[in-house]
């Protein structure tokens, strides 16, 4: 698999406050990474940063091109990012929503091509949106609208997607199916995927690498076999963790009670 | 689903055309003389008045759909965000006779112009001012709406004062509107250099916005979604907000504040064609000169001497419109 996204040496501060120090990740095309972490361990900033939002430290390279020598507009096409809290007008229709995704390819004046329209409807159908693309957006349910706002990022067409807390507010039966579209499309589209999640087994239910961060620094990496280990999580998350094994390597964490 | 065309565009862009035609057709037949199709005489008169009302509506309209669409603020006009009152104030400063008397050295060309040029910037300055302070006291990078609001209002009271000032001490300046002429705008006879002026300010204006309502649509967004769709954020605003500054200090010039019509116009486009910028932004500059004709004429009309039987300001009756209207929009507000 080639490479998508190396960082080396990613740091950051808030005024001062460091976000992230030190952070080394790498990302292959087709693979899933999860960032996981206690609340304000530096997973929002690290996403940030890789976009290149954030004016962190270090050296970002997407593709094997330094983040600095990437034009605007090329990079959209290449990187899409679904933030915590992504926006959304309450009188928006869902295909309006979808379209504004296309606005990296829009002409002048916003003018859309054919080529837009069909990138549109394509996630539209692979989403199993098609029959709501008139409904506005405070019509549907909370797991409904994600899959739209997902989809805003996949109809930019982009090799790599940046995901902060995509399950947020997601029961399970909608956490399963974004389980499964991700899986999809990393094989099937070589899509790499680094999500950041407060949920750890969900994580180690379909990620290729977990990446534990903690107070900025990586604590661990590998597999979630490797790094999802009472030994580990009991350090970064301050509490005593219990560990079910299943088979193929996808444990379930449980918190001691 | 439809894809936005050079074809939808023009449809847009002609229905625009179409309904402003009509209510043109309408304004024409309302004057204080009654409601009829005008003699000759009338016709000069109220054609006039319909082609600067639509022009300073069209403007306003502009200005307020941009100023929302940067701000991501629903109740942003540039009325209330002080960009009237600071091009108008600055429109009186260059009415002083020192300025303008310097100015006329350069011909009548530079007079006109001076006088855009300095609403321009009285506009602009009102609007960073806002903008500086809101910025501070809210601390973060959305600003706070209702700090934008109460420093707008500030602002106002501020420019309303050093304008009562100078005319205190300037009484006899003719032309200027008196006391009055801070407070609420109105459509009257304007220099044919005065009208190309501002009309070929608030072309280029509406051309600027127009070509930005791509970007400013994902704008909508927050600002690091906005920015992974490519939008480079500051720049837009500086550039956003300079046009809808232009736009407001070429009308304002030639009117006087008129209130609400940057408010209420893109709202009425809202509900028409949804909250995409590139729509939206045809659709309020339609509103806005459809709107400011009919009020125009709607003014004329009830000056009748059965009626009210003396001139009444328009921005009396866009203000009597838009109050009630920004009212309904914070309650939804705050019901959402």
């Amino acid at each position: 698999m080639s490479e998508l996204l190396r960082a080396e040496q990613l740091s950051f501060s808030y005024g001062g406050v460091p976000a992230l120090a030190g952070v080394n990740l790498a990302l292959a095309a087709g693979k899933i990474a999860a960032v996981i972490g206690p609340n304000g361990s530096g997973k929002s900033t690290l996403l940030r940063a890789l976009l290149g939002y954030l004016p962190a430290t270090g050296e970002i390279q997407w593709q094997g091109r330094p983040l600095s020598r990437w034009r605007r507009r090329e990079l959209t096409r290449l990187v899409a990012y679904l933030p915590q809290s992504p926006t959304w007008q309450p009188t928006q229709t869902v295909a309006d929503a979808l379209a504004v995704g296309r606005a990296p390819y829009w002409g002048p004046l916003g003018l859309e091509s054919s080529g837009d329209q069909r990138a549109v409807l394509a996630v539209a159908g692979m989403l199993e949106l098609t029959d709501l693309l008139d409904r506005r957006m405070d019509e549907l349910s909370g797991g409904q609208r994600q899959t739209v706002l997902l989809g805003r990022c996949l109809v930019q067409q982009p090799r790599a997607m940046l995901l902060d807390e995509p399950d947020t507010f997601l029961d399970l039966k909608h956490q399963m199916d974004l389980r499964r579209l991700l899986c999809d499309l990393a094989r099937d589209q070589s899509i790499g995927v680094l999500m950041a999640s407060h949920d750890l087994n969900l994580a180690a239910s379909f990620a290729d690498e977990v990446i534990i961060l903690s107070e900025g620094r990586v604590a661990a990496a590998g597999t979630p076999d490797e790094v999802l280990v009472p030994a580990i999580l009991d350090k970064v998350y301050g509490i005593t963790m219990d560990r079910l094994e299943r088979p193929g390597g996808r444990p379930v964490l449980a918190p001691r009670v | 689903m439809k894809r936005w065309s050079v074809g939808r565009l023009t449809l847009h862009v002609a229905i625009g055309v179409a309904a402003w035609s009509a209510a043109a057709l309408v304004c024409l037949c309302v004057g204080s003389t009654g409601v009829h199709w005008p003699s000759s005489g009338e016709m000069i008169f109220r054609r006039e008045s319909v082609i600067v009302a639509s022009l300073v509506g069209a403007a306003l309209a502009a200005a307020g759909a941009a100023y929302q669409a940067v701000l991501r603020n629903p109740l942003a006009d540039p009325y209330l965000l002080g960009a009237s009152s600071g091009a108008a104030l600055a429109a009186y400063i260059w009415r002083l006779p020192a300025l303008t008397g310097i100015l006329a050295l350069g011909g009548a060309a530079a007079v006109e112009a001076g006088q855009e040029a300095f609403a321009f910037a009285g506009a602009l300055a009102a609007i960073a001012v806002v903008l500086a302070i809101t910025t501070t006291r809210s601390g973060a990078r959305r600003l706070d709406p209702v700090t934008l609001l109460l420093v707008g209002v500030i602002v106002n009271a501020f420019n309303g004062s050093i304008y009562l000032l100078l005319n205190a001490m300037h009484k006899d300046m003719p032309g200027a509107g008196g006391e009055i002429g801070l407070l609420v705008g109105g459509i009257g006879h304007v220099t044919r250099l005065q009208l190309v002026c501002a009309a070929f300010f608030i072309v280029v204006s509406c051309a600027t916005l127009l070509g930005l309502s791509g970007p400013l649509t994902a704008a909508a967004l927050s600002e690091p979604e906005a920015f992974a769709l490519g939008v480079r954020i500051h720049l837009l605003r500086w550039v956003a907000l300079s046009a809808a500054s232009l736009a407001t200090a070429a009308a304002v010039a030639i009117s006087g504040p008129i209130a609400f019509v940057g408010l209420i116009c893109p709202h009425i486009a809202r509900r028409l064609v949804g909250p995409d910028q590139r729509r939206l932004f045809p659709a309020s500059v339609a509103a806005g000169a459809i709107l400011l004709a009919l009020a125009d004429a709607a003014s004329r009309g009830l000056a009748q001497q059965h009626l009210l039987g003396s001139e009444l300001q328009v921005g009396i009756l866009t203000g009597l419109l838009g109050g009630p209207f920004f009212l309904v929009l914070l309650m939804e507000g705050s019901g959402q």
